[in-house]
């Protein structure tokens, strides 16, 4: 990587939500330029560099959350108006700091998402799109799902301003007025959406990122999308925050800059085919939520500035940092660092003694009898979602100061996996699951000092749903914990798709009963993840999902009194019979179940597993002959000898050993569902074939596609 | 930025721990590690041997020039290298396995003595002990320390608590002689002064690493991740991390003038910390666990580097810090750190200013309902009571002691994390009620596994019913050290048949206040004289004091009951250290306990001749194993392959006899390991039963009394504490 960038930390604002953090444009070209971030408390501060000290421009005083940050103006003119977003009130202000609007959107939720285009103002509440031109209400749409983000092509690419909605069920939105045009299907949530090269380019192309970490650029067309290329995500790095076209290699070609919800920052430069390659990549220890490229440190030296959950605005700039540090001088500390290591420290000093002050007050509150004591609820940030790739659920929690510790309950079983970011010490207290307090899992992470940011895995069974709860007690006095709920579904392991494959043998599952959509729905939301809370407009819905870790599908379509989920694997189907039943019966519903089971969906469902499990038991069986074959070459002094299978094991015995330790309890995974699905086979013929499963273990141990597919048809 | 001065991949894989750095020509630094299959290999890039035909033991490895290999035929166990006795210009390589110990001169690749270890070596060191003249080769067992000197000779002998796993020596007294440190898997670290205990320090696991830093501080290792550093017996800190420390290593990183604890991990990482403040000033990684870090000069260019090895047999070898780079050895520059370790704690201490003021608010204003729920709010003057009780065995709860919290007003405890060290599987316990249990008063049952005085730090999360934010109180209450003995007796049970009497200068009411510290007694106990029930594996123990009448200030005589002897050491040793004794004799006597001894020295004397017979039987087959082959090979190039298939199908028979043979013998083995460990074991109870010298002298009696073969007298000691009168 010929890019060296060197991270220079510019100040520490308030905590700060995804995209709210500019720079704005400079008049000349030598100039530096101007930083403009806003936080949670609703402080927008502007500042400059000066003499590597932070130089502020202007700062507003505290107000409700700002939850996006725009550059605007004039169309054709400098866009140098700062728009922010705070509960459902956009405000305008000048690049001096003088505000100049105030408009208040009438939305029922607050703004998540907000485009500025001139006149033109987009914003997005959860599920609502807004136009407005001049504040006067254009157009209004409705979404399916969560809206993450908004971007709007400009006029010169279609002929009119092209809005586009990234919604959390994994498409985009590209509407014509308060109609949906069409929709594009992305690989994944989408929580970004940044136009190429700042204004769409020539081409009218907008990137998009997702939350487990992809990136993509489209091209929009007037009726239908382009897919340029995607970056998959395969180095299982965080979901991506925020994204930016900058140059910052100087080379006339704008790179992608890209931020992450693990701190990750990367570069992506296109080569002449316009293919993105990695070119730099940089991990600061919390969230990027912004990202911009400009130059802010110091004039003609490029940079890419950053802020993060916690507040910081970072630069990582291309100018040299290391070379002026001579040998043998005694301390080579820059004035302008001492004087501001210096101010700091006074600064400290004076506040440590109003702490001081302010907790004796508190301690003599507690001598009186009337007082109570409230401490204000910090803020974290939580992230609890399926990782496809190994089918297994990471938790991640960021807080804005330093964690003390963690204490994470759950009321089903669960397996919590170590993860090697995370370097805190971990311990399971014992947990009597037949006493009245339900818990199967207690563990507590006592955490290093400095850990803002936690990151856990936690590998979840179907068919046993419950909560997960995390504790977290931030190091911060006066001490308080906080609780987070986290539900873990009885289909924990299906996410959303697109389409699924007809053509497959499917088991059928029928609900009619007196229920309405509504009730209907709020039992799919129940068993299934990624459905929106939101009841569906119109009359039925369906959706589409498959099983991550197996890949069988399920297909859900219901409406008013009726419901009708269609799957290859028998399991899912169970599962869902055994909740849906359950729920019913709690609201006093009379449900009417018809099922109808296809014996070949169970060969089918064999068949799918058996590559894997085929797989799995090479895998075992090649890492178990892995240190014997490494002694034999020891003892023989080399490896010739060797019938070549044994010297290929030899040879990549590493990524074997890599690949065996990534994926703990594979195999026990495999066997699990197979065992599963040979119950449930049974149940719905009403038989109980329990005492068959140490028969069916002894088949596994000799593995066997055909004998396994005998056993389950004879018994 | 500190980079390696040289990395070398050596393709072999290094056993951890068992790494080290020797002159064996007197000259070349060379680096010895264990390897699989019972092999040492040594890694001599100086000196380009001609290839020799493998001679002996040493055997050059084909793939690199560089490496010769050393075959020990049983898996190593522990390795050391240094100079060994008068007369010898180049170092000795020593190496341990579960049976024996090796000294061996790479140089002339002969051995220097070779001896037969019955309670194994697991740890090693090298060098002078006390005022023994010459430097011995100490090895750690099971249960015992062992120490030869150059010509073979076990000139030190002595018996430990547990299994040995680390070993050091240094001058911890500042006395300018030697004493011995060893950790062992019952969690003590012990300084030995030749023979005589003169330090314990209890840790909370298996302590695996000892490293000597400078004067009397040493650095220390844990089974369970810590590491840290000692003064004597004071800890100067300690860290903990999920990882396991593998290797600890004192350098001069950033040359300073004053040794860094390195520690390398489990999972390759590397970093030294400054021995003051246990601050990283310096951190790498490998990509597989780290094996051992050692020093030497392995560039002979007069500078000692640190040398870091890790699993796969990639060895980085690193300088120190030169005079420009002032001791930043890390990436990322000081003053950035520090500007933003600063803001760090400016934006803290905002944060804790803004508590306070919104706690004002809250207060001044009306308690609103609706913020009231999430936020958690409690009076101010909410105090949690903490009690500790003993509670003995129902039917449906273990015997245990119960710890209850309870809050004074209609506030509930939503949980209870305890921290303690060495009482629970993890570090800590949690105790988390459902939603629908939840009350202001959280019992905790406890149930320490072995008498020691254990810091209890908890943690309740407190507040209201529906909050989804809590106050976290935090308390620190002490575990006293024998807390699992009840006062209630029952009064059918039977009375112990074991005793220790003994007699003391002291006021009874010393010993009642060190009652009071070390149980869970009511408030108001007067008396010396007391009974409890064990509440951990049952029976009774009874603790009385009468005045013997004799001397001017008036001398008691202690007598503990109970059939317990490791209790009714602890309780001597405790008793002892809080009424400053430093010499006690005591009269001991446990029939039971004797008993068993007497059984398990029977058995251990018939797996001796057993494993005799065995490794006779053994030396017999060999001999057939080789006509036999010589007989097969000699009918296959005869053509005669009738004969040739005979003389095989025999050997495969003959094979597999050996095969099973060896499972019996290993199978002996192991049990006589066992017995000799509980025979190491019984006499360092009986020494735990005396204090000063008196123990010593047990331990050494006993010793002589065992290799005598006079098991009559070994008893006597026991009780007696003397072989004599």
């Amino acid at each position: 990587m010929e890019l060296n960038l060197n991270r220079v930390d510019y100040l520490q604002v308030g905590v700060t939500s995804q995209k709210t953090m500019k720079l704005l444009p400079t008049a000349g070209r030598k100039a530096t330029q101007k930083v403009a971030v806003a936080d949670h408390d609703g402080v927008i501060t502007c500042f400059g560099m000066k003499k590597g000290e932070a130089i502020p421009v202007f700062k507003t005083l505290p107000g409700q959350r700002v939850s996006r940050l725009e550059l605007g103006g004039a169309l054709g003119t400098a866009q140098e108006k700062i728009f922010v977003a705070a509960g459902s009130e956009v405000r305008g202000y000048t690049k001096k700091g003088k505000q100049f609007l105030s408009f208040e959107a009438n939305l029922a939720e607050s703004i998540n998402a907000m485009h500025v285009a001139g006149a033109d103002l987009f914003v997005c509440a959860s599920y609502i799109y807004n136009h407005y031109c001049d504040c006067k209400d254009q157009d209004y749409y409705l979404s399916g799902d969560k809206i993450n983000d908004i971007v709007c092509l400009p006029a010169e690419n279609l002929g009119r301003i092209v809005p586009v909605l990234a919604c959390q069920d994994r498409v985009l939105r590209i509407l014509q007025g308060s109609e949906l045009c069409y929709e594009i299907k992305v690989p994944g949530p989408p929580s970004v959406l940044e136009l190429k090269d700042r204004d769409g380019g020539t081409e009218g192309e907008i990137l998009y990122g997702t939350t487990d970490g992809k990136l993509g650029l489209v091209k929009i067309m007037a009726s239908s999308p382009v897919h340029r290329w995607e970056v998959p995500n395969d180095k299982k790095k965080g979901g991506i925050l925020c994204l930016d076209s900058f140059d910052i290699l100087g080379d006339g070609v704008r790179e992608i800059l890209v931020g992450r919800d693990d701190g990750t920052v990367e570069v992506y430069g296109l080569d002449t085919s316009g293919e993105p390659t990695l070119r730099f990549e940089h991990v600061l220890s919390e969230s990027v939520t912004s990202i911009q490229g400009g130059s802010v440190g110091k004039e003609s030296f490029d940079e890419v500035i950053t802020s993060t959950y916690t507040g910081w605005v970072t630069g990582l700039t291309s100018e040299p940092q290391r070379d002026e540090a001579g040998p043998g001088e005694e301390i080579r500390m820059s004035q302008e660092t001492q004087g501001k290591i210096a101010a700091l420290r006074a600064e400290l000093e004076q506040l440590q003694l109003k702490v001081l002050q302010e907790r004796e007050k508190y301690q003599q509150s507690s001598q009186c009898s009337t007082a109570v004591s409230a401490v204000p609820v910090f803020s974290i940030n939580d992230k609890f979602a399926l990782c496809q790739e190994d089918a297994s659920y990471s938790l991640t929690l960021e807080v804005q100061t330093a964690i003390d510790n963690l204490l994470l309950q759950s009321d089903v079983p669960i397996d919590l996996l170590d993860v090697d970011k995370n370097s805190a010490v971990v311990s399971f207290s014992e947990c009597d699951s037949e006493q009245p307090n339900g818990n199967f899992l207690l563990a507590t992470y006592r955490c290093q000092a400095n850990t803002t940011r936690l990151q856990l895995k936690v590998r979840s069974i179907e068919g046993q749903y419950g909560t997960l709860q995390a504790y977290v007690t931030p190091r911060l006095q006066p001490k308080t914990c906080q609780v987070r709920q986290y539900q873990i579904k009885p289909l924990s392991l299906h996410q959303r798709t697109h389409s699924i494959d007809q053509t497959r043998p499917m088991n059928t599952l029928s609900l009619i009963g007196q229920f309405s959509f509504a009730e209907i729905h709020s039992w799919v939301v129940f068993c299934l993840p990624e459905v929106p809370e939101k009841t569906p407009a119109g009359e039925s819905t369906t959706f589409y999902f498959q099983n991550t870790f197996l890949g069988t599908q399920l297909e859900t379509t219901y409406s008013k009194g009726e419901g009708h989920f269609k799957s290859d694997n028998i399991s899912t189907i169970s599962i869902l019979k055994d909740v849906l039943t359950k729920e019913a019966t709690k609201r006093k519903i009379n449900l009417g179940i018809s099922y109808n089971i296809n014996e070949d969906s169970v060969n089918h469902t064999l068949k799918m597993i058996h590559p894997k499990l085929e797989y799995q038991l090479l895998l075992a069986k090649k890492v178990q002959l892995i240190d014997a074959l490494k002694e034999l070459q020891v003892h023989e002094g080399n490896a010739e000898f060797l019938i070549p299978e044994y010297r290929n094991i030899l040879e990549e015995s590493a990524q074997l050993l890599g690949e065996y330790q990534r994926q703990p309890a594979h195999l026990e995974r495999l066997y699990g569902m197979i065992t599963d699905l040979f119950i449930d086979k049974f149940k719905f013929k009403g038989q109980n074939v329990k005492t068959k499963v140490s028969q069916l273990l002894e088949i596994l141990d000799n593995y066997d596609l055909n004998s396994l597919m005998d056993f389950f048809n004879e018994v | 930025m500190l980079v390696p001065i040289f990395t070398l991949k050596l393709n072999h894989k290094i056993n951890p721990r068992m790494v080290t750095v020797g002159k064996f020509d007197g000259v070349h630094p060379c680096l010895a590690a264990a390897t699989q299959a019972g092999k040492v290999f040594i890694h001599n890039p100086h000196a380009r041997v001609q290839r020799r035909q493998p001679a002996y033991r040493l055997r050059h490895s084909a793939q690199d020039s560089d490496i010769s290999l050393l075959n020990i035929n049983q898996a190593v166990s522990c390795l050391t290298a240094g100079a060994m006795g008068p007369g010898r210009t180049g170092h000795a390589l020593l190496v341990g396995s579960q049976s024996t110990l090796l000294a061996y001169d790479v140089h002339d690749n002969a051995d220097i003595f070779y001896k037969e270890v019955a309670d194994g070596a697991n740890a090693i060191v090298l060098g002078s002990l006390g005022d023994i003249p010459s430097p011995l080769a100490i090895i750690g067992g099971n249960c015992a320390l062992q120490g030869f000197d150059h010509q073979g000779n076990d000139l030190f002998w002595t018996v430990t608590g547990d299994n040995v796993r680390s070993l050091m020596l240094c001058d911890f007294t500042g006395d300018g002689k030697n004493e011995l440190l060893v950790g062992s898997e019952d969690f003590d670290i012990r300084v030995f002064k030749e023979d005589e205990l003169i330090s314990e320090m209890t840790e909370n696991e298996t302590v695996t690493s000892l490293c000597h830093m400078h004067g009397s501080r040493f650095g220390y290792a844990l089974a369970n991740g810590t590491v840290g550093v000692y003064d004597r017996t004071a800890r100067y800190w300690r860290i903990k991390s999920k990882n396991h420390a593998m290797s600890i290593h004192a350098f001069d990183l950033n040359a300073d003038g004053v040794v860094e604890l390195i520690t390398g991990w489990s999972n390759g990482k590397i970093d030294a910390r400054s021995d003051r403040t246990g601050e990283v000033i310096f951190k790498d990684n490998f990509s597989t666990s780290v094996a051992g870090i050692v020093e030497g000069d392995y560039r002979m260019d007069g500078q000692m580097q640190l040398i870091c090895t890790s699993v796969d047999g990639e060895v980085r070898g690193y300088l120190p810090a030169s005079k420009e780079m002032k001791g930043s050895l890390m990436d990322s520059s000081v003053e950035q750190d520090l500007i933003r370790e600063l803001s760090q704690r400016r934006q803290n201490l905002l944060l804790e200013l803004r508590n306070y003021q919104e706690n004002a608010k809250a207060v001044q204003g009306s308690p609103g309902p609706e913020g009231d729920n999430q936020m958690g709010v409690i009076p101010a003057n909410t105090q949690l009571q903490t009690a500790l009780s003993v509670k003995a065995a129902t039917e449906t709860q273990k015997a245990h002691i119960e710890l209850n919290i309870s809050t004074p007003n209609d506030t509930i405890i939503r949980a209870v994390l305890i921290f303690a060290e060495g009482i629970f599987e993890g570090e800590s316990h949690v105790v988390h009620p459902s939603a629908q249990h939840l009350s202001g008063c959280i019992r905790v049952p406890i149930i320490p596994p072995n008498d020691i005085p254990v810091d209890l730090h908890i943690k309740a999360f407190v507040g209201g019913r529906s909050s989804t934010q809590f106050h976290v109180f935090e308390i620190t209450r002490q575990l006293p050290r024998f807390s699992m003995y009840d006062l209630h007796v029952d009064a059918a049970g039977s009375q112990p048949t074991g005793r220790v009497t003994f007699s003391i200068n002291d006021r009874p009411q010393r010993v009642v206040i060190w009652l009071n510290q070390n149980f869970l007694l009511p408030e108001g106990m007067g008396s010396p004289d007391v009974t409890f029930t064990c509440l951990r594996g049952g029976g009774l123990l009874s603790i009385s004091m009468q005045s013997s009448g004799e001397g001017p200030s008036g001398s008691f005589q202690m007598t503990l009951k109970t059939d317990n002897m490791d209790l009714a050491g602890d309780l001597v040793q405790s008793l002892a250290s809080f009424l400053a004794i430093d010499e006690l004799q005591v009269e001991a006597d446990f029939p039971a306990y004797f008993e068993e001894l007497r059984v398990t020295l029977a058995e251990v004397d018939d797996y001796h001749k057993v494993h005799q017979k065995l490794t006779a039987d053994m030396a017999d087959h060999s001999n057939h194993i080789r006509t036999m082959l010589v007989q097969a090979e000699d009918a296959r190039l005869m053509g005669d392959m009738r004969n040739m298939k005979k003389r095989y199908v025999e050997l495969y028979n003959l094979n597999r006899d050996l095969i099973n043979e060896y499972k019996i013998r290993s199978n002996n083995h192991n049990t006589l390991i066992a017995g000799l460990k509980s025979v190491n074991q019984a006499i360092q109870r009986a020494g735990q039963l005396r204090v000063g010298r008196a123990k010593t002298q047990v331990i050494t009696a006993c010793r002589d009394a065992i290799r005598n073969n006079n098991i009559n007298a070994l008893f006597k000691i026991m009780r007696a504490g003397t072989a004599s009168s």
